[in-house]
């Protein structure tokens, strides 16, 4: 065990630091940034995400992890963990391509075809945006249950059905999407993985209001689309097992976020509102304080496990989890602390209502990328080695399941 | 950076693991605690012969020289057998500070005695009606020939088989000072308790004059800053105790629940039973990787008062709900003495509230981050 910097990585920081400082404004701590709750401001925060990607990128900065062959920088999981660290003290975001550089880019690096690996370098550069058509409105924790058909017809698929919660395809240039490509096979040996160009005819993103305020969940509508043959990963009817790398490393990215707050701003929020001395209120901060230790130390597992070449599977599940709890606990806190004023929403509530809508918003940490439940299976049989819960229908034709009576 | 144990960290926690598992088996363990006294003193020469005991004190002084984390992962595996030895009493409340304070005879007195198995130690951090272990209120008054102790120390961990104990007192000229007690001396009356996991602990009764070599590092040693490092090791070494008694609990309750049938299938198949078990299970790795982070620090002295407050929250309070949850998914036989998964219950309820329960560490964290803003 080895747990500072070591010399090395000591030296990194310092050039990462330095790098940063020239190229990008600081944060200001005293300045709150909630989610971009109007269309404009998703439009403009994803245009800043596809900049500041760009001047990673030409600074030699961009896809720390990955190898040099795809075009990255070749570092450890260390170095991502380090820049990140200090690329956080600075007023600048890369939040749109989290499903391109942290899903799809590790999906295709494993299970892509050399031509499809050539994606690899615009949603490096910052040119092209990603997202994952996975979920239907049938199936969510079942996700093996999808519908969307898929139809080969001469050198081309046909795809048409419905995808929901489909974060940022307002945004995106490409999509992965899940289809059913065999229904008379089970229903997890049906299903191929393609990637989709999102201005192909036929697909329509209509927005999902959310309860935040924000919608930054889609539903997308596929009518008659076009995919070449070209565009499947992997094999026709094996789309299930490559799923499995994405959602993995969903897990590892959803666990092994950063929340939006610090523990310091729970402090002063106390302090504001002269609740300091409410022994509940002190409890809750030291607990929250517990938690965010261990969500760190638990990041550094996970970066030693993946630094190792492991597939992030429990680990992930575990911190996912974890992490979903604690942003629901520590956002409860929040609007604890903050009393009747706690009840405010929007500009009349403390820092424009971040507070409110992180709150809300902890029902897309504990639900997406499998839910809360999805997680305490996976421990249970992968951690644990209980036995797989009996399922009626894992071995019938998918067409004869209840699932896919609509 | 790396999270990992180390190749040379992994021999260790086999050795003593293989160790354990060898020489602390339901049976001997359930013999130890029906017919001995709770101290299996043929596991603890294998422990000897095996040089665990010695691993972390200095070369020096007879050890190998390993530190904190080396120690933690033996714990870790005397844990899991719940096995009825004074590893912690002696190494993490004893050896440690005596290597570290001692002046070079009482290091040549107590650590090769130590490492060959010939001496069991422990330290006396409870007082009566007094809940900080920093100001103490048994009294040390100078005589003629050393220092008259006077105080009443409850719940001292393996006090009766004990050469020695460390005890802390407030001495007549206001500093705090640590001193090397030899309980069976005349007037020390040692009264054997009973405590919830079985292990031995009694109350020390003390009206007695040590001698001025006794204590800890001579007069110049710094009392205050001897009972922080007592203190910081003796939370960690629980914290590695419980992490060795959660892991183990859950692996129990793993396979009772898959080998039972109910309703024609396991009850673990039961998504209600199944979650429990994974809730356990991800209640114990936070008190893995605090317990190995407070370790790691302590042992590399950089500052660690928050990691060890927060490592013992999570072993305290993580540690109880793990241990009621396999309780409960055992059904019946939790409370089925001839059943073993009572004592992993009885030691998690134990180490919660030894030296502080949760609250009482939540209560010292959030002392320190309004302090240090950190």
């Amino acid at each position: 065990m080895d747990i500072g910097d070591s010399v090395e990585e000591a030296a990194f920081r310092a050039e990462a630091r330095a790098w940063l400082e020239q190229h990008a404004p600081h944060r200001d701590p005293t300045k709150r940034h909630k989610q971009s709750s109007t269309d404009t401001e998703q439009d403009v925060h994803a245009q800043a995400c596809r900049d500041w990607q760009r001047v990673l990128y030409d600074g030699g900065w961009a896809g720390l992890t990955w190898p040099k062959r795809f075009g990255g920088r070749g570092g450890t999981p260390w170095q991502a963990a380090i820049f990140g660290e200090e690329q956080s003290k600075f007023d600048v975001a890369t939040g749109a391509f989290a499903v391109a550089h942290g899903m799809v880019a590790p999906t295709l690096m494993m299970h892509g075809t050399d031509e499809q690996r050539g994606y690899l370098d615009a949603m490096l550069r910052g040119d092209e945006v990603w997202c994952q058509l996975f979920s239907e409105p049938e199936a969510g924790s079942d996700l093996a249950n999808i519908g969307t058909r898929a139809v080969l017809d001469g050198g081309e698929w046909i795809i048409n059905g419905q995808k929901v919660w489909t974060s940022g395809a307002q945004h995106s240039e490409f999509a992965i999407l899940l289809a059913r490509t065999d229904p008379d096979a089970p229903k997890h040996a049906g299903i191929t993985y393609f990637i989709l160009d999102m201005n192909s005819p036929g697909i329509e993103v209509r927005p999902l209001r959310q309860i935040t305020g924000v919608a930054h969940f889609n539903e997308v509508f596929l009518t008659d689309v076009r995919i070449p043959v070209a565009n499947v990963v992997g094999e026709v009817n094996a789309g299930w097992k490559i799923a499995h790398t994405t959602l993995s490393n969903e897990r590892a990215l959803i666990g092994g976020g950063n929340t939006a707050w610090s523990i310091q701003e729970l402090i002063e929020m106390a302090r504001h509102y002269g609740r300091t001395n409410d022994p509940v209120v002190r409890q809750g901060i030291a607990k929250a304080h517990s938690r965010a230790a261990v969500l760190q130390y638990m990041g550094y597992r996970l970066r030693t496990s993946i630094s190792r070449g492991e597939m992030p599977g429990v680990v992930a599940s575990t911190m996912k989890l974890f992490y979903a709890r604690h942003w629901a606990q520590t956002t409860g806190l929040a609007l604890t602390i903050q009393g009747a004023n706690g009840a405010l929403w929007g500009d009349s509530a403390l820092d424009d209502g971040l507070w409110q809508q992180t709150f809300l918003g902890q029902y897309a940490v504990r639900l997406g990328g499998g839910t809360d439940e999805i997680q305490g299976n996976v421990i249970g049989e992968r951690a644990l080695g209980l036995p797989r819960e009996p399922a009626a229908d894992r071995d019938l034709p998918w067409r004869e399941t209840r699932g896919s009576t609509r | 950076m790396n999270f990992d144990i180390s190749d040379e960290q992994k021999v260790v926690s086999d050795l003593a693991r293989q160790i354990f598992e060898g020489h602390a088996s339901v049976e001997r363990v359930k013999y130890i605690e029906r017919e001995g006294d709770g101290f299996d003193r043929d596991l603890w020469s294998e422990l000897a012969k095996a040089n665990l005991l010695g691993l972390c004190i200095p070369e020096d002084d007879g050890g190998s020289g390993f530190g904190l984390v080396e120690l933690g992962l033996i714990l870790e595996e005397q844990g899991r057998r719940v096995a009825p030895v004074p590893v912690w009493a002696t190494l993490a409340l004893g050896a440690l500070p005596i290597a570290e304070f001692g002046t070079a005879a009482q290091r040549a007195q107590w650590l090769p005695g130590v490492c060959a198995g010939d001496v069991v130690l422990s330290a006396a951090l409870n007082e009566r009606g007094a809940d900080d272990a920093l100001r103490p209120l048994t009294t040390a008054t100078r005589t003629a020939n050393g220092w008259h102790l006077k105080g009443f120390k409850p719940t001292v961990p393996a006090a009766q088989f004990a050469q020695r104990v460390l005890v802390t007192a407030r001495q007549d000229d206001g500093r705090i000072g640590v001193f090397l007690l030899d309980p069976t001396q005349a007037g020390v009356v040692v009264e054997p308790v009973r405590a919830t996991n079985h292990q031995p602990h009694a109350h020390l009764v003390i009206d007695t004059v040590v001698s001025a070599e006794d204590r800890l590092g001579g007069p110049e040693g710094d009392g205050e800053e001897q009972i922080h490092f007592i203190l910081e090791r003796a939370l960690v070494g629980l914290c590695a105790l419980q992490l060795g008694v959660c892991g183990a609990a859950i692996e129990q309750t793993a396979a009772y629940t898959s080998g039972r049938l109910q309703f024609s299938k396991p009850l673990s198949t039961f998504q209600a039973v199944g979650h429990q078990a994974a809730d356990a299970f991800i209640l114990t790795e936070p008190m893995r990787v605090t317990m190995l982070q407070a370790a790691w620090r302590l042992m590399h002295g950089l500052p660690s008062r928050q990691e060890v407050l927060i490592a013992k929250y999570w072993a305290s309070e993580g540690g109880q709900k793990v241990v009621h949850l396999c309780q409960h998914l055992h059904g019946g036989m939790g409370s089925d003495i001839d059943y073993p998964i009572h004592r992993y219950f009885l030691w998690g309820v134990q180490i919660e509230s030894t030296l502080g329960a949760g609250s009482a560490q939540l209560a010292r964290i959030g002392e320190l981050i309004a302090r240090e803003g950190r």
